[in-house]
């Protein structure tokens, strides 16, 4: 029983430690590449460290200036749409978070109806059309300023602080708006940290919008760069194959120097990076915001 | 009386209607009116027009769908995309939280979880570019650490013979550890003494795991699975959209795709508002139909 009981354990430490690797792992490679000389990475045999150190790749990547302008782009978006979703978001959970407040269910209903049924990309997309949000910048920010989940995450989190400290507040002559200041604001740091983590990464993620939404190449953020370089890739890659078929060199003349690959894998790191300081610091906040999220939704 | 009471409590709280204002405005323009578009699928769109000037088309565009010679194919794909990714990943997550649960060390079970969210917080962009560079035939390490075993170079991406399994993968990749935190929550929850109780029966660790942490978890597995049963019609238009491409077309097209590169792409907007409607209806219908069934067999349900 002892040694069935050991021998389970040690599998158990196993598997998850290899489910722990192979989430890092691809993490690591691109990092090695980025820092690796271009040329010679295409020699292949990178696992882990970079053979031929370099920040060429890095240099490269920071002298485009289209690179520089994608990046602005998603900083903007990142901020200023993450500050306004948040302090929008959190003044309409506060009001939904009155019991007293007259219409509140009303209110709640007509807010989550929309989640059960959606219309579908289409009449969303001419929404947009309608409103000439297509191929601005505003088109990243707007669409993106509420979303009925985090309403509640926030709701439920608000309903959590006791009334007297309201009620106090209010005797000592604290109007409303003043109250939700000086008093919920500072009470609210997790659930705030928890959102702009949500919201935030969403922003920074989003290609999807610079891609179909937006043709103005000086709106394009760092993620629909990618994508584009997604693209070039493959076709790239697919030529690379013809070439290999055909037993042809596809490596060029001289041994050192950046290749799109190369650059393409230190613009992936720059562009993965800011989440990656992130995400592990707002751990003990998001997972309490997962389970309101889907107890609740 | 009672409508000058009501009218000195909505008075009363006027700042917390302002407060709701821009949210009561923007759910009617971003939720509401794009459900009153709705009838663009039932018109023929033109951009003067809009949503109510239009002329009345009927059901042309359903026809157009139903008529379109790979309409069948797009649907069955989607199908068999979504089923494979919730037959295989749905469970996957309740897995990985028992055998955290079962760790002893707290350091490890934490890095390792860490870890296993990293994934999530990147983008389906980046997921795929990781793809093709470590999937590569040409140096990429995978193929490389094959060939260490005596194995040709597999070409994995855009290949219809691992399509399936690229999609299914990346998609338990990615979303395995978010997933899973859900259901560390409910096991958290479980009282330690129906433990105590099991070991003194004479329960072992698999016995444990199969009378104690698996009905722990069933509710809210169950709940999980009647909302993954509601996009059975979509199977995922971001992953797809980057891990389908002209080679694996015939058994990669899918609904969601099919919506946006018809709609978007083409400017057909009329017939794609009639195909996105057509899979929000099933998915509807689906959700409520599962719904029904889990009330009726668990008792557990959605409403």
């Amino acid at each position: 029983m002892k040694r069935h009981l050991s021998i389970f354990t040690l599998l158990n430490y196993l598997i998850l430690a290899l489910v722990g690797f192979s989430m890092v792992y691809p993490f690591i490679y691109i990092l090695a590449y980025s820092l690796n000389d271009g040329k010679d990475s295409m020699m292949g045999a990178l696992y882990f460290l970079p053979r031929q150190w370099t920040l060429e790749n890095y240099a490269q990547v920071f002298e485009d200036a289209r690179i520089w302008q994608a990046y602005k782009i998603t900083l903007l978006r990142t901020v200023l749409g993450t500050f306004l979703h948040v302090a929008l978001s959190t003044l309409m959970a506060y009001a939904l978070s009155k019991k007293s407040l007259p219409g509140r269910s009303f209110f709640s209903f007509y807010i989550f109806l929309p989640t059960i049924f959606s219309a579908g990309f289409i009449p969303f997309f001419i929404t947009l059309q309608k409103l000439h949000l297509i191929n601005t910048f505003w088109v990243y920010v707007i669409p993106m300023l509420f979303s009925f989940m985090h309403i509640v995450i926030i709701r439920t989190f608000l309903q959590g602080i006791p009334e007297e400290l309201e009620e106090s507040a209010h005797i000592d002559g604290y109007g409303d708006f003043q109250i939700f200041i000086r008093i919920i604001l500072p009470l609210s740091g997790p659930v705030l940290a928890t959102i702009s983590l949500f919201i935030g990464v969403a922003h920074w993620n989003d290609w999807f919008t610079g891609a179909y939404y937006v043709s103005d190449k000086d709106l394009k953020p760092v993620q629909t760069l990618l994508q584009e370089m997604l693209t070039q890739a493959e076709a790239f890659s697919s030529s690379q194959q013809r070439a290999a078929q055909q037993g042809g060199q596809t490596i060029g003349s001289s041994v050192s120097g950046s290749t799109p690959e190369s650059l393409r894998m230190a613009l992936l790191v720059i562009t993965v990076f800011p989440i990656l300081c992130v995400y592990p610091f707002l751990q003990r906040y998001f997972v309490k915001g997962v389970m309101i999220g889907s107890v609740k939704g | 009386m009672t409508a000058s009471l009501l009218w000195k409590r909505v008075w009363r709280h006027k700042v917390f209607y302002l407060f709701m204002l821009p949210g009561i405005v923007w759910f009617f323009i971003f939720s509401y009116v794009p459900l009153f578009g709705i009838q663009v699928a039932f018109r023929d769109y033109t951009f003067s027009g809009g949503f109510t000037g239009s002329p009345w088309a009927g059901l042309k565009y359903f026809q157009q769908f139903f008529d379109f010679y790979k309409s069948e194919e797009i649907i069955r794909n989607t199908i068999i995309i979504s089923f494979l990714k919730l037959a295989i990943g749905f469970p996957m997550p309740i897995l990985l939280a028992i055998l955290l649960n079962e760790v002893g060390s707290l350091k490890f079970k934490k890095t390792v979880q860490t870890l296993s969210y990293l994934p999530y917080f990147v983008s389906w962009i980046v997921v795929v570019t990781l793809m093709q560079r470590l999937l590569t035939p040409f140096g990429g390490p995978l193929n490389e650490a094959l060939s260490l075993f005596g194995l040709e170079p597999i070409q994995f991406l855009y290949n219809p013979s691992w399509f399936y399994q690229v999609i299914v993968g990346s998609d338990i990749w990615k979303n395995i550890g978010w997933n899973s935190i859900i259901y560390m929550a409910a096991i958290a929850g479980i009282d330690q003494q129906l433990y105590e109780a099991a070991k003194i029966d004479g329960a072992g660790r698999f016995r444990q795991i199969w009378h104690v942490t698996l009905p722990g978890v069933r509710n809210i597995a169950i709940i999980l699975f009647i909302l993954s049963i509601g996009s059975l019609m979509s199977a995922g238009y971001e992953q797809l959209l980057l891990l389908s491409g002209p080679p694996t077309a015939s058994i990669g097209s899918v609904l969601d795709v099919h919506v946006i590169t018809s709609g978007i792409g083409e400017g057909r907007l009329s017939y794609a508002a009639a195909v996105g409607l057509f899979q929000s209806v099933i998915g509807l219908i689906l959700i409520l139909t599962v719904n029904r069934i889990a009330r009726k067999v668990s008792d557990v349900s959605l409403f």
